[in-house]
């Protein structure tokens, strides 16, 4: 069977096929204004449209929509008295200095909020029942008013979804597209819980058609949608829960990235995706993990996402010096247009300015030679804006590395030093247009032994989408403190979220065989806010006794804990090719050397060598400084480090003992 | 030190700082400070930590002078560096020492918030190189009614007072200090958490600091914390030098001090002068009986909050904003209360209407850059009783969102916090499973933003069902005067407080401490931001585009 990875991203939509022994890359310009467009020219450059295929697309439409506001004109129904949920929010300002803040703009227009009688209490007890006449009349408002898309959220629906279930029945009768709170995240917390199906019920019409377009383009090909838990989902499913689709992109890089570093030996790794403006990151530990804490275009998404931390600090970000002196790097970027000083058009001095006036990007190779680089620009600025800090160009450009690397290093210790990892016992897989030149200085910054660059690098989120399962998350509140927790009692609770995914998972195609449902509880001590999650066992106490002392600093076994959320991922493992191994045809390493140049490290001149990347065999070993071109990206390999290439034709770079 | 040598130690310093290193000091400092107040706010228990961010965390030099705080709550900004300073004073600070205090006269703001304050030690050196400090707003810390935020005459009443002591001595915690504490409070068992989680965070703090140390040698660690001093300093002239040189006044009032029905008056006068400001609030009134006065911490925290919001873009929070700012607040007034005075409105309440005069007065030199006033108030709601469910006690604090004013370039934001305060509301259905409370409701206050060119944001309406007996306290303002509009724009809505009691409405004072029955309903109606700008003009301006 062919596999397909196809990663829509702003610029290029990507594509990884696979057969039983071969992989091939393509890349086709994207196309904003209908994605489809390319992804169904990309299949047809590769020979598969309309063919039998397994595909796993990553769309951004769901992304962009939200991104750009440009989702469905929508109502809320809530619980009457509480019509402006998602107005208020937290009631807090994102800005806490900023006197003449913007507007937050919630989903829903006001005059679209609705409120229906009926009440639930914490416990589940209906205290006041759902006005049904109020409810049809309140349905024939929305048609007139032409809504495509409607969200519920009732107060205290996850303790019971009967009144939220009904509304669901009456409009699935009006053919109207609407999201209930308690299917979405039957979690409690009712702003988040609104927020995250306010996102869904936005995103739905928009995703729906555009699956129903690329079913219909494609034939006979299965069709999979990635999502940002890591997992992918058949387009039935996700097109009832296109949230779960938002972030996917990124989520492919990191499945991407743990899994040419398990296959290169490496369990415990950190994903580095340095882009254009901004670089992502994120922690692997055995396991890619998930958070409930994501904000997307400043709205909770509470649902199960990759734990990717995000910094503004990339290739085009740009340096200044600010009103106190300091110099700043980012977060605005030049991006792609204008871009960097050296791409001929942009004015503002960028990181990748910085690097090529080290000598570390190579002008000449620079996509591959096809695109023209002008150095000069690029070091006259530099030298202009020295000179008036009263240094020498290259020492400015080393500053503005350094000051790119802090923002990023200050990004990695987020996701390890603070949540209890330390950097030193795990490896660096870097990616991205940008990440090469950087991955070695900062892996020394923060003591990390090796930096693993992908072959492939480039289209590393299509590949993982090629490489991933299909994961579905479950979850419910139930809030139940210390003494009425029993191993027992949370085994009898599970069982309809079991029983729920087993079903799912069913549909999807799955074998018992080929299910993996893991069972998760979120523990907080009793009277806490925030929860940390845990795998079921006998020892769940014990486990978040030491989750709380390697996180938070301290741990108190005597105090009551509370279970609040029960959790199943349900994983259906697909059927997976082994990547191919790089061919070794027994060339010296001299075949790959393109050239000598003069680079700076801390301040001293070096003679490196600069590698083509085609050329490398497996085994081939050398030592830093030396810059490694491929097609779309650069590595540079530090003095003081080595690098040799696996048997996958991966880069493995470590420092010299 | 004169001040001759310290303008010559300035220009050396300034000589030698390395812009590269000051940028990447900058950020190491700022997100230690953040990293503490993730650990805190992750790991406590009161709602107002975990779920409302009332807390502040900071590290400081070896001087006590603020280094970085993070983006937490401006009304601890002035007040944190006086905790450390009392702390230093209070005693010989060995290794391992942590100094607990909420005295409102010696470094402190309001009893509910409890600061630990600890030094760092760095081996090598036999005093401590810097100091880390946290404060964060317990549910309770005792007094006469739950939640300790209660009408009272002397500060004695508000809870137990805890001068600057040492919880910890070299690592071990002092049990008979801490029994003693958790003995005066209504729910000890929280407080002991909260506690322990403050430890944490200050822990963390340390350990930070003190890796930085081992990368970078303290000496250049010191020197960078400077520096990054001066570059506050640097940007706050810059945009003191911006404002037209003169002297601006303002007056505005407090309702009433919550025992006497008499308005409180906070006056100020702003004198700008090249890259300086000298802010005098001598034409306040005396300090009052009732729990409205602010101690001298406050008042800081106000005027630093304002001039830091004049500086466009971001600028770290730290000693250097103080620099070019002369505070004159007479002692014994309303704005520098003298103990006994009761204090708990002055935080929370008070602090706000500092915040309005100021801008108020500032709105005369740069007319295009302040909004009009907002919301001016906390809506401070405490509750207590015993929880029919569990029979144990329960003390529960929370405050209710406003209407922002409205500014020069758009509309207010409506149902939000403003100014001093930027604390989560606590989920509602998180706030029922854990009170016999009901909220009826939970919306905005329709047309309660004052009318303008600009319109100012709406207030809040909350309804509360009590279903059990328990004691309500209130501690509200703008019931009687209205947040200002500003150019021509209309003030914004008073707020209002109701109880409906068996069919019966009542309308309560601002200030009130009140026994309710189950069925009793509780409305809470908080004010609207002032308008911006004549209203004729948002009129003319549409008839234009409809044509």
């Amino acid at each position: 069977m062919i596999r397909l990875g196809v990663d829509t991203g702003g610029t290029f939509t990507d594509f990884v096929m696979m057969d039983s022994s071969q992989l091939k890359v393509h890349k086709v310009l994207s196309t904003p204004s209908n994605p489809a467009l390319a992804v169904i020219q990309g299949l047809q450059d590769l020979g598969v449209l309309g063919k039998e295929v397994d595909i796993i697309h990553g769309s951004t439409v769901a992304t962009n929509a939200l991104l750009e506001r440009r989702g469905a004109r929508l109502a809320l129904i809530t619980t009457a008295g509480f019509e402006d949920l998602l107005t208020i929010g937290r009631q807090t300002r994102r800005e806490l200095y900023n006197i003449m803040v913007e507007e937050r703009r919630p989903l829903v227009d006001r005059q679209f909020c609705f409120g229906l009688s009926e009440r639930i209490g914490y416990d589940g007890q209906i205290i006041l029942s759902l006005d049904l006449k109020a409810l049809d009349r309140l349905i024939q408002k929305l048609k007139r008013n032409k809504i495509e898309s409607v969200v519920v959220c009732f107060l205290h629906s996850y303790a019971n979804p009967a009144h939220e279930r009904k509304v669901g029945e009456k409009l699935a009768r009006s053919n109207i597209y609407f999201s209930l709170s308690s299917d979405v995240l039957p979690e409690y917390r009712e702003y988040e819980r609104a927020s995250t199906t306010a996102i869904n019920a936005y995103v739905a019409p928009l995703m729906d058609r555009y699956i129903n377009h690329l079913e219909k383009e494609l034939g006979g090909a299965s069709l999979k949608i990635m999502q940002s838990n890591g997992g992918c989902l058949s387009a039935a499913a996700a097109r009832k829960k296109p949230v779960t689709t938002i972030l996917s992109g990124p989520a492919g890089g990191v499945v991407g990235a743990s899994a040419i570093a398990f296959q290169a030996g490496f369990r415990r790794l950190i994903s580095f995706d340095m882009g254009g403006t901004s670089t992502d990151v994120s922690l692997c530990d055995g396991a890619i993990m998930t958070t409930t804490e994501t904000e997307i275009s400043h709205l909770p998404l509470k649902l199960p996402v990759i734990d990717i931390h995000s910094v503004g600090s990339g290739g085009g970000s740009i340096a200044y010096l600010d009103e106190g002196g300091a110099l700043r790097v980012g977060p605005q970027s030049a991006g792609a247009d204008p871009g960097p000083i050296c791409y001929g058009k942009g004015e503002e001095i960028t990181v990748t300015d910085a690097n090529l006036v080290l000598g570390r990007l190579d002008p000449g190779h620079f996509l591959g030679g096809t695109m023209k680089i002008y150095p000069e620009k690029a070091h006259k600025a530099m030298a202009e804006f020295a000179r008036k800090l009263n240094l020498k160009a290259e020492e400015l450009a080393e500053g503005i590395i350094r000051v790119a690397d802090a923002t990023m290093e200050r990004a990695i210790r987020v996701i390890s030093v603070e949540r209890g990892y330390d950097p030193r016992d795990f490896a660096l897989v870097s990616f991205g247009g940008a990440g090469g030149m950087h991955a070695c200085s900062l892996a020394s910054r923060l003591r990390i032994p090796v930096v693993i660059v992908p072959k492939n690098a480039g289209v590393l989120s299509a590949l993982g989408m090629l490489l991933s399962d299909v994961v579905k998350d479950y979850s419910r509140s139930v809030l139940i403190r210390n003494e009425k927790i029993s191993l027992e009692e949370i085994n009898r609770l599970f069982e309809p979220l079991i029983n729920q995914a087993r079903q799912d998972l069913f549909k999807e195609g799955f074998t018992s065989g080929r299910l993996r449902l893991l069972r998760f509880l979120d523990v907080r001590y009793v009277g806490q806010s925030y929860e940390l999650t845990v795998p079921v066992s006998a020892r769940f106490r014990h486990d978040f006794n030491r989750l709380h002392l390697r996180r938070y600093g301290y741990a108190d076994a005597s105090r009551p804990v509370e279970v609040v959320n029960l959790r199943v991922k349900a994983i259906g493992l697909t059927d997976k090719p082994p990547l191919p191994k790089l061919e070794k045809r027994g060339k010296p390493l001299s075949q790959a050397l393109l050239d000598e140049r003069l680079m700076i490290f801390e301040g001293q001149k070096f003679k490196a060598r600069i590698y083509d990347r085609q050329h490398f065999e497996p085994g081939h070993e050398f030592d830093g400084p030396a810059v490694i071109v491929d097609y779309e990206s650069t590595a540079v390999l530090p003095p003081g480090w080595q690098a040799r290439v696996d048997r996958f034709g991966h880069l493995i770079m470590r420092t010299k003992k | 030190m004169n001040k001759i040598n310290g303008v010559k130690r300035e220009v050396e310093e300034r000589s030698v700082f390395d812009p590269v290193e000051l940028e990447i000091f900058k950020s190491i400092f700022i997100s230690i400070a953040e990293e503490m107040g993730v650990a805190l706010m992750r790991s406590s228990f009161s709602p107002n930590i975990k779920e409302r961010k009332d807390f502040s965390c900071a590290i400081f030099d070896e001087d006590g002078e603020t280094v970085a705080q993070g983006d937490h709550l401006p009304v601890h900004l002035g007040a944190m560096p006086l905790s450390v300073k009392s702390a230093i004073e209070a005693s010989d600070l060995n290794p391992g020492d942590v100094v607990i205090l909420n005295d409102p006269y010696r470094g402190g703001t309001h009893l509910p918030d409890i600061t630990l304050v600890s030094p760092v030690f760095v081996a090598g050196f036999d005093r401590p190189l810097f100091y880390v400090a946290n404060r964060a707003h317990h549910s309770d810390v005792g007094g006469i009614s739950p939640g300790s935020m209660p009408v009272a005459r002397e500060i004695y009443q508000e809870g137990v007072i805890i001068p600057p002591v040492k919880l910890v001595r070299r690592g071990r915690i002092d049990r008979d200090l801490l029994h003693f504490i958790l003995a005066n409070v209504r729910t000890p068992v929280e407080r002991e958490g909260d506690i322990t989680a403050q430890l944490a965070a200050n822990r963390i703090g340390e350990k930070r600091l003190l890796e930085v140390v081992n990368k970078y040698d303290a000496p250049l660690v010191l020197k960078y914390m400077k520096h990054l001093q001066d570059y506050t300093e640097r940007i706050i002239r810059k945009t003191l030098q911006a404002i037209p040189d003169g002297n601006y006044s303002f007056v505005d009032f407090l309702d009433d001090d919550g025992l006497k029905g008499k308005p409180v008056r906070i006056g100020v006068e702003v004198r700008i002068k090249g890259d300086e400001a000298e802010v005098d609030f001598s034409s306040s009134d005396p300090q009052v009986e009732g729990s409205v006065n602010a101690n001298l911490a406050i008042t800081l925290s106000a005027t630093l909050y304002v001039f830091r919001c004049l500086v466009r873009g971001d600028v770290p929070y730290n000693a250097g904003l103080m620099r070019p700012l002369k505070l004159i607040a007479p002692a014994g007034t309303v704005v520098n209360a003298r103990p006994p005075a009761a204090v708990a409105g002055g935080n929370v309440e008070t602090s706000q209407r500092i915040t309005d005069v100021l801008l108020g007065a500032l709105a005369q030199a740069v007319p295009d850059r302040i909004p009009a006033a907002s919301s001016g108030t906390m809506n401070n709601i405490t509750f207590g009783g015993l929880d029919p469910r569990t029979g144990k006690p329960f003390a529960y604090y929370e405050t209710i969102g406003g209407g922002m004013g409205a500014s020069p370039e758009r509309d207010g934001l409506s149902g939000v916090h403003t100014h001093m305060t930027n604390t989560r509301n606590t989920p509602i259905e998180a706030l029922e499973h854990y009170l016999p409370i009901r909220i009826r409701r939970y919306c905005l206050r329709p047309k309660s933003g004052g009318q303008g060119r600009f319109k100012g944001g709406d207030g809040i309406i909350r309804e509360y069902e009590f279903l059990t007996r328990m004691q309500v306290s209130i501690l509200s303002e703008r019931r009687s005067f209205s947040p200002y509009g500003l150019q021509g724009g209309q003030p914004g809505k008073k707020g209002e407080n109701i109880l409906i009691s068996r069919g019966r409405k009542r309308r309560l004072g601002g200030k009130v401490s009140i026994e309710v029955n189950p069925g009793d309903i509780l409305v809470i109606a908080t004010p609207g931001g002032g308008g911006f700008g004549h209203c004729e003009t948002k009129v003319k301006r549409k008839k234009q585009s409809e044509s």
